[in-house]
């Protein structure tokens, strides 16, 4: 039996050789599927990358809430241990400034910069791709100069970072540790993030600390809205909660101790939006590939179609190897191979049709936006396995019906012909 | 002495007296549109080892029937057909087709190369089912071209070909896996008359050279007249 099998592959590729023209006919169909098939698993594989990599940088790592508080805070440190409570593995203040702050570098002042002031933690809730420098670090707490990480656009603008200064009343100077890679969709033009620490204090805050908080100097702000971003475990239920009032609950059974005596007072929801994009790429695939497997379908007619054409034409052959000593097994398997053989060449036809398409689109691309890093245009080999696999699948089905007549034939009778 | 007629002989115990075939009693029948056509009434014969037998008959008289049976491509209705020490008409299709790729090899009227295929792929097909590896078949595919005098036309294809030479592929391909029976259903019938000498000329050389048995059907007596025996057959009956 092994070597009727390999007898049977041997003949399949010497006869798909030896018919190019009835190759490329069968061919057509099955092109257009495939590579209809590879374009639907390389898109959803880019928008699903694109998705998460912009959703990491920009929204939080699954799953990431965003509380704000309404209202004046007696303790702050009481709120941010409750937050920890309600289930937080990471959080981060997430502050606009009450007075948004200017930058200067040497006589040019920039206006329109959006501040946020947060904590180290937030580099353990977002994916923060820098292009220079670094994140902030707990040792940037102890710096006497306000610290921030800007972004790439705002710091090609900036110049020499190290002369920078910032102020709302009057200058300070600051320390730029670090600049963000710019991605296609950052929301604003100029961004900068700003360390909670003593230095900011004030500009972030607006307040003057009253002596007698010194110690404590986050106590008793003016700012009557305070946001957070908390990381939680996403299997957590609050993940899951749409209008976030599990969290909200959780927080409102101790919220008296840092000064609010209402759960209206707090607004709870979800920032990274990895399941919704997940489901709607899913509900598009599913659709795409739906076209691109009736496409195939098509494509499989056509096969099963010059397959039965060509085994009527064919009798005398096929009985010409039967004469010579192959086994019905043999005769199967050649013919349905042959039909895998021309359609893994309609995939790579395809595979290599897409190839091209997706890179020229690569250098289109890469010239009109930046994606975010680690994202790239390409097949992914998730499509070139589904690609070539359907194709095999699709041989093997459109193979298998005329191989049933290839056996059935009367030897003599093929000889006869 | 009982004769496990399942298990072929092999080389070293086959004793040189017993026939490469035996027919005996073989009958075959068709039915066309409900009326039984007897084609085979009763052909009873045997083949020793490296004996050239003609069998002759006029047209329609069954040789091509025959013949069909004798390379195990059809079966027989009733009567015993062994070969090589084996009762094929016990046999599975499966091995029916190994015997056949092992044991006999065909040469047609009409040739049946495969078009497309060089004449060294034509002659490496018996070979490819045989599980000889590439190299080993080209080298052999050649070597029996060459031994045709093909060995300027190893890569022509068939309609490149004259009929003579098309038919020498043919005998070499029947020839590739070095069979004890060769089958040839009027070899010559297709040819002019130069040709159809040489081609015959050759199949009994290499037969004789390799020890093969050659059952020929022909109507010609010059060729009739080259074999040790000749078989006719009347009204589907071996005489
Ligand atoms: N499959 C079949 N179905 C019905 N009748 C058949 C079949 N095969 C052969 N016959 C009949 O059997 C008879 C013998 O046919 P066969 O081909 O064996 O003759 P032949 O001796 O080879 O003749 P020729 O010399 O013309 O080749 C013919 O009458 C033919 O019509
Ligand atoms: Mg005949």
């Amino acid at each position: 039996m092994p070597h009727s099998l390999t007898a049977g592959i041997v003949l399949a590729f010497a006869g798909s050789r030896a018919n190019i023209a009835r190759t490329i006919l069968s061919c057509a169909g099955i092109v257009v599927g495939v590579g209809a098939l590879i374009m639907v698993v390389s898109a959803g594989d880019f928008g699903q990358k694109f998705a998460t990599a912009y959703g990491e940088a920009n929204a939080g790592l699954p799953a990431t809430l965003h509380v704000t508080v309404e209202g004046r805070l007696t303790d702050r440190s009481a709120l941010e241990e409750d937050l920890v409570r309600a289930g937080g593995r990471d959080l981060s203040i997430y502050q606009n400034p009450s007075k948004t702050p200017m930058l200067r570098s040497g006589d040019q002042v920039f206006s329109d910069v959006g501040f946020l002031g947060v904590d180290p933690s937030l580099g353990d809730i977002r994916r923060m791709h820098l292009a220079e420098g670094r994140w902030f670090t707990e040792a940037d707490l102890e710096s006497r100069a306000p610290v921030l990480v800007v972004n790439r656009t705002l710091a090609d603008e900036l110049g020499d970072l190290t002369q920078i200064q910032v102020g709302s009343d009057r200058w300070l100077d600051v320390r730029v540790v670090g600049v963000l890679e710019s991605t296609a969709l950052d929301f604003t033009w100029y961004s900068a993030y700003m360390l909670r620490a003593p230095a900011s204090e004030e500009l972030l805050f607006g307040t003057s600390v009253d002596t007698e908080d010194e110690e404590d100097p986050y106590v008793l702000t003016r700012t009557s809205q305070n946001s957070y971003q908390v990381r939680i475990d996403p299997t957590d239920p609050a993940a899951h909660d749409p209008f976030g009032e599990i969290f909200a609950e959780r927080l409102a059974t101790t919220s008296w101790r840092w000064g609010i005596e209402s759960v209206d007072d707090i607004w709870v929801y979800r920032t990274d939006y990895g399941d919704e994009v997940d489901a709607v790429i899913t509900y598009l695939s599913l659709g795409l590939a739906g076209i691109a497997v009736i496409t195939l379908g098509t494509g499989l007619l056509g096969v099963l179609n010059v397959g039965l054409v060509t085994v009527r034409e064919r009798r005398r052959e096929l009985a010409t190897y039967r004469a010579l000593g192959a086994s019905r097994f043999t005769l199967f398997v050649a013919v349905v191979m042959e039909a895998v053989v021309v359609s893994l060449v309609a995939g790579l036809i395809a595979l290599f049709g897409c190839w091209a398409v997706v890179t020229a689109a690569g250098v289109v691309t890469e010239r009109l936006v930046s994606l975010p890093p680690g994202v790239s245009l390409g097949i992914p080999v998730s499509a070139v396995l589904i690609g070539l696999g359907s194709a095999a699948l699709v041989g093997l089905l459109a193979g298998v019906i005329p191989a049933i007549r290839a056996l059935r034939a009367s030897v003599v009778a093929g000889l006869r012909e | 002495m009982p004769v496990d007629v399942e298990t072929p002989w092999s080389g070293a115990s086959r004793p040189d007296s017993a026939p490469l075939l035996r027919v005996e009693g073989v009958t075959r029948h068709f039915t066309v549109s409900g009326r039984r056509i007897d084609v085979l009434r009763d052909c009873t014969f045997q083949v020793e080892r490296g004996e050239i037998v003609a069998v002759v008959g006029q047209s329609g008289s069954g040789k091509s029937t025959l013949l069909n049976v004798l390379g195990l491509l059809d079966r027989p209705s009733g009567g015993s057909y062994v070969f090589d020490g084996v009762d094929t008409t016990r046999l599975g299709e499966g091995r029916r087709s190994r015997l056949r790729g092992e044991g006999i090899g065909f040469v047609f009227q009409q040739f049946h190369l495969l078009e497309r295929r060089t004449a060294l792929a034509n002659v490496g097909v018996p070979l490819v089912l045989g599980g000889v590896p590439l190299l080993r078949r080209r080298a052999r595919a050649r070597e029996l071209l060459e031994a045709m005098g093909l060995g300027h036309r190893l890569h022509s294809r068939p309609h490149q070909l004259s009929g003579g030479e098309q038919q020498r592929v043919a005998l070499a391909r029947a020839l590739s896996r070095d069979p004890a029976l060769i089958l040839a259903d009027e070899p010559t019938g297709a040819l002019d008359a130069a040709s159809s000498t040489m081609i015959m000329e050759q199949l009994l050389e290499q037969a004789r050279s390799r020890d093969a048995a050659v059952v020929v059907v022909t109507h010609d007596p010059q060729v009739a007249g080259r074999a040790d025996r000749v078989v006719e057959l009347v009204e589907g009956r071996t005489r």
